[in-house]
């Protein structure tokens, strides 16, 4: 049995526990007794807090319930925020703003309540914008300007198509793509001019970086980057996230450069690299996003992540590295849109991940949470009556939300027909600030939306069904062999033709397009920022005096990298030296003659 | 009947988006259009190439992640640069082509560019009326490239009409020293990876060395066809090979009705090495008997085909130089070698058993098969055509 066949295992003896804690709670007096005396405890702790109106809550919600059993049912099954199995937050106050003070509302009058209101101190934005064009200094320029207002410093990056492939801006055919829907990276020179200006080794500054293919290069052109500026002493400062998640890749979103299993290798080495030397990165994104936008069902998209996943903490438990060193270094990132699953499926997901974890890897509590970013469903929006989109990415902010989702993209609502405008990109990030910081939804009380019979009934059916997915990976042979069969490639494009088809057939309304149509569909004619040619000009111009001037150089490097990848040691270290002196379609070039090159799945 | 028409698709270089071109490459066969599919992350000089060895119609190509003005107009510019301007071609995509965009490319000769939100039926007709009708007077060809390719298409279309086999051809064949190998076996086996890296091992041993590659998919007569082999066939993507497909439109067997002609052709142009790929085929299956080219023939199998009665009744384990089982990793594996080695050895002739995994970079089992065509006995061809 794989790992995968143990997480089933592991979820239904786990979910058998809390029946049986249940009936021992109505049974054994004694431990009945106890558990009523822990949840009054808990109770008794919760904070009061107040609303602007002056309306005091508790800073928790819990279920009203007394009597044993249930308690035993919603500690164990559920957990507190922050508390294993942790199904209602990674945390114990995710959003929560700090206390307002009940005593200033109550002896003084509201008067001195809104004076203390202002020293409130705000907690750090869990809102994430992502941005790439043209060259890194345009980028450069753009992270400046995105980052003015905030407090805290956090880049989320989109690269070039050249870039993503691994592939340099010189290479037959891509003129025309250079710094197009991301930002160009060569070489390790483009790496410093991206992020300069950042402190890189501040606690309030991190880089995220969405690739996968070519991850562990960039990595390297990152590292070394800093290096430059900062001396090797930044390095275990370094804090970011690069995506490098390859089964996804295979699965949804072909943008795999080498075969499956020397790229899991080469992730391997870097994910081993960074968990020893760089405590505070995240080495991989494990993401369900691009699944879910190639059209699977919202329970193929959180089964095939928690899948991938379980797979990767297979492998590098097996090569040796600590799961309480690894496992607190995983994030995740989830696709939210509007189907009805999309109310618990992060909450469901975490518990199964946090079961798994620690049954299965035997890990500790900081190696058990299931870290997510979430991004709203560009999928979900539309290019008729585009600015129902609006309506759309609100509800699906608030589902993220009442996930508990620990940060989130909201995306444009002309992104169906355009590179997402300035307008679009501040609203759509209002719609963040407006549901969390305006709305009292989120901000006094956790819990404040969980637990209603009808979330559980979907967090239930959600479940069992991620469960029957990892069955049927199992019986493939897990999820590598799974993959190599085309299981999941197939599941998810068989569900975006059903998908397409219900929206044909009506079955599936979607508001302006196949209902309530009107008939006008003028889409705003907008000028898209494109990449001048001067500067493409100009990047393919620095590239060749890149290699002209490393020429020699990365000769030797390449003929060195080459061959510790033979010889099957980590190769990581080996690019850190390579990536000085080569550029990114260098190496890949090289590397794809030791290993070959990825075969297409059609 | 008319010959159906045969489009080239792909998605441009360092773009991975083929949810949009594998709808559309669905539609245009269901209306009888044979679709030359090359998959994505396709550069320009791939797509031109494999358009001018195809002979297709037209070209269609979608893109999602920019640089579409520029990818369009140099897939036009090569085209005209390589003598193929008959070669058409259009395509489409995601936001990211405005009006704006779509005037200029057409400007630069694409035919037409077609926006999210058009519906299926509208590329149909299209297709169908820009590239249905038959083609006028062509130029003489530039290259022997193009100069092949077209002689291919008279003989396959030529069939379309009549059946009967041009007897100039068939007397050509005997004086190349062209080597003719045929792979055969069942759907799934792993034929073509098996062969893209044997290509990609005969590119590597000599420079000037040139291969040409005939590979099928089955159609119905008057329907269209999925001729996708080229999206898997990564290594075969070269200036040194030559790449046919075609669809069996309507013969049983493996191959189509064109196929005798169309390799007697490639056997005598100048190629190293041609090599014919049949469709899937059956038990029954001996499509190299008749044709007498075929130099060496190499059935390709999966270790998972059945009882061990099954192997009684393959044919062509009584007929193939070379027996492969591919996908050897798999467990079944070394039970399927041991029984293969013995129904063999009832023939009593001197027939190799070689296991491969093919999806492996360098597998060792490749390099051994390689080898052993390297060295086939070359004077063994002339017996053997004798005998056929």
């Amino acid at each position: 049995m794989s790992k995968l066949g143990q997480v089933v295992e592991s979820v239904e003896k786990y979910n058998q526990f809390v029946l049986d804690e249940v009936k021992r709670a109505r049974t054994d007096q004694k431990f009945g007794r106890d558990l009523l005396g822990r949840w009054n405890d808990i109770k008794a702790k919760i904070p009061t807090t107040r609303a602007p109106t002056g309306l005091p809550l508790p800073r928790l919600a819990l279920p009203e319930i007394d009597e044993p059993g249930e308690i035993a049912r919603f500690l164990f099954g559920e957990g507190l925020p922050g508390e294993f199995p942790f199904l209602n937050g990674a945390y114990r106050e995710m959003y929560l703003e700090p206390i307002r003070e009940v005593e200033s509302f109550e002896k003084n009058g509201e008067s001195k309540a809104s004076k203390s209101d202002k020293k409130i101190p705000q907690a750090e934005e869990p809102t994430r914008l992502f941005s790439g064009l043209m060259l890194a200094e345009d980028t450069n320029e753009r992270f400046h300007y995105l980052t003015r207002h905030q407090r805290t410093h956090r880049l989320s990056t989109a690269f070039d198509g050249p870039t993503l492939y691994g592939i340099d801006s010189d290479a037959d055919g891509v003129f025309g793509k250079i710094g197009e829907g991301g930002v160009a990276i060569d070489t390790v020179e483009d790496m410093v001019r991206l992020y300069d200006g950042f402190d890189l080794g501040s606690a309030n500054f991190s880089a995220s970086m969405t690739i996968s293919g070519p991850a562990p290069i960039i990595m390297a052109m990152y590292i070394a980057a800093a290096k430059r500026r900062f001396g090797a002493s930044v390095v275990p400062k370094l804090r970011g996230t690069i995506q490098a998640d390859i089964f996804k890749e295979v699965q949804a979103q072909n943008e795999t450069i080498f075969p499956i299993e020397p790229s899991l290798r080469f992730l391997t080495d870097m994910v081993e690299f960074t968990t020893l030397e760089m405590p505070r990165w995240y080495p991989i994104s494990i993401s369900g996003y691009h699944i879910g936008e190639a059209g699977s069902t919202p329970v193929q998209q959180a089964a095939y992540t928690l899948s991938n996943g379980f797979a990767y903490a297979e492998m590098f438990s097996a090569r040796g590295i600590p799961v309480d060193q690894f496992g607190p270094r995983l994030s995740f990132f989830l696709d939210c849109g509007l189907d009805i699953e999309y109310i618990a499926l992060a909450r469901v997901s975490r518990r199964i991940w946090a079961i798994g974890m620690r049954e299965v890897f035997g890990a500790g509590a900081k190696a058990q949470l299931y870290k997510l970013h979430t991004q709203t469903s560009g999928r979900s929006l539309i290019a008729a009556e585009f600015k129902n989109n609006l309506t759309r990415t609100a509800a699906e902010l608030m589902l993220a939300y009442m996930n508990a989702t620990n940060s989130c993209h909201s995306n444009s609502a002309d992104e169906p027909f355009t590179t997402p405008s300035e307008e679009w990109i501040r609203l759509a990030a209002h719609g963040q600030a407006i549901l969390l910081e305006e709305s009292g939804i989120f901000k006094h009380t956790m819990n404040v939306l969980s637990g209603s019979p009808g979330m559980k009934a979907v967090e239930r059916a959600v479940e069992a069904a991620i469960l029957d997915e990892f069955r049927e990976i199992e019986r493939l042979g897990g999820v590598l062999a799974a993959v190599e069969d085309r299981y999941q490639r197939s599941q998810i494009q068989n569900a975006s033709h059903r998908y397409e088809q219900q929206i044909n057939d009506g079955v599936r309304p979607i508001i302006g397009l196949n209902r309530y149509r009107d008939g006008s569909d003028e889409i705003p004619e907008v000028k898209l920022a494109r990449t001048p040619r001067k500067k493409q000009q100009l990047q393919v111009g620095r590239l060749a005096k890149f290699k002209k001037k490393n020429a020699e150089k990365a000769k030797r490097a390449l003929d060195k990298l080459a061959a510790v990848v033979e010889s099957g040691e980590n190769c990581f270290p080996e690019l850190l030296e390579a990536v000085e002196v080569c550029s990114l379609g260098q190496i890949t070039g090289r590397l794809q003659e030791v290993v070959g090159r990825f075969r297409p799945m059609v | 009947m008319a010959a159906p028409i045969r489009i080239l698709t792909a998605v441009p270089i360092c773009d991975g988006h083929d949810s949009a071109i594998n709808t559309i490459n669905l539609e245009f066969i269901r209306h009888g259009i044979e679709v030359v599919y090359l998959g994505y992350h396709r550069s320009v000089g791939d797509i031109v190439r494999a358009a001018i060895q195809e002979d297709v119609r037209a070209i269609g190509i979608s893109s999602y992640n920019g640089g579409h003005v520029e990818f369009f107009a140099e897939v036009v510019d090569l085209l005209r640069k390589k003598g193929a301007a008959d070669i058409r071609v259009f395509g489409g995509g995601g936001g990211t082509i405005t009006r704006e965009d779509a005037a200029a490319m057409r400007r630069k000769g694409v035919d037409e560019i077609f926006f999210a939100g058009t519906s299926l039926e509208e590329m149909v007709k299209f297709a169908h009326q820009r590239y249905g009708k038959p083609r006028g007077k062509r130029s003489r060809a530039k290259t022997s490239d193009i100069e092949l390719a077209r002689k291919l298409t008279e003989i396959e279309d030529g069939f379309s009409k009549s059946k009967h086999r041009s007897p100039k051809l068939q007397n050509a064949i005997s004086k190349s020293a062209t080597r003719v190998i045929g792979f055969t076996g069942p759907g799934g086996a792993g034929k073509t990876t098996l062969i893209d890296e044997l290509v990609l091992r005969f590119l590597n041993k000599d420079r000037q060395l040139r291969v040409a590659i005939l590979s099928h998919d089955p159609s119905v007569i008057g329907e269209g066809a999925l001729l996708g082999d080229r999206a898997t066939m990564i290594n075969s993507q070269n200036d040194r090979v030559f790449m046919r497909s075609m669809a069996t439109r309507g013969q049983a067997g493996g191959l189509s009705p064109a196929t005798h002609d169309c390799l007697a052709l490639l056997a005598r142009s100048g190629f190293d090495y041609v090599i014919i790929e049949t469709v899937g085929t059956g038990q029954e299956a001996m499509p190299f008997q008749k044709s007498g080219i075929v130099d060496q023939t190499i059935l390709v199998m999966n270790p998972d085909y059945g009882s061990r009665l099954q192997l009684q009744k393959i044919v062509m384990l009584d007929l193939a130089d070379i027996v492969v089982v591919n996908k050897s990793d798999l467990q079944r594996a070394r039970t399927a070698h041991t029984e293969i080695e013995q129904r063999l050895d009832q023939n009593r002739r001197a027939q190799r058993l070689i296991d491969t995994v093919a999806k492996r970079h360098r597998d060792s089992g490749v390099d051994k098969l390689f080898g052993l065509i390297l060295t086939s006995d070359k004077s063994k061809r002339g017996k053997e055509r004798k005998k056929s």
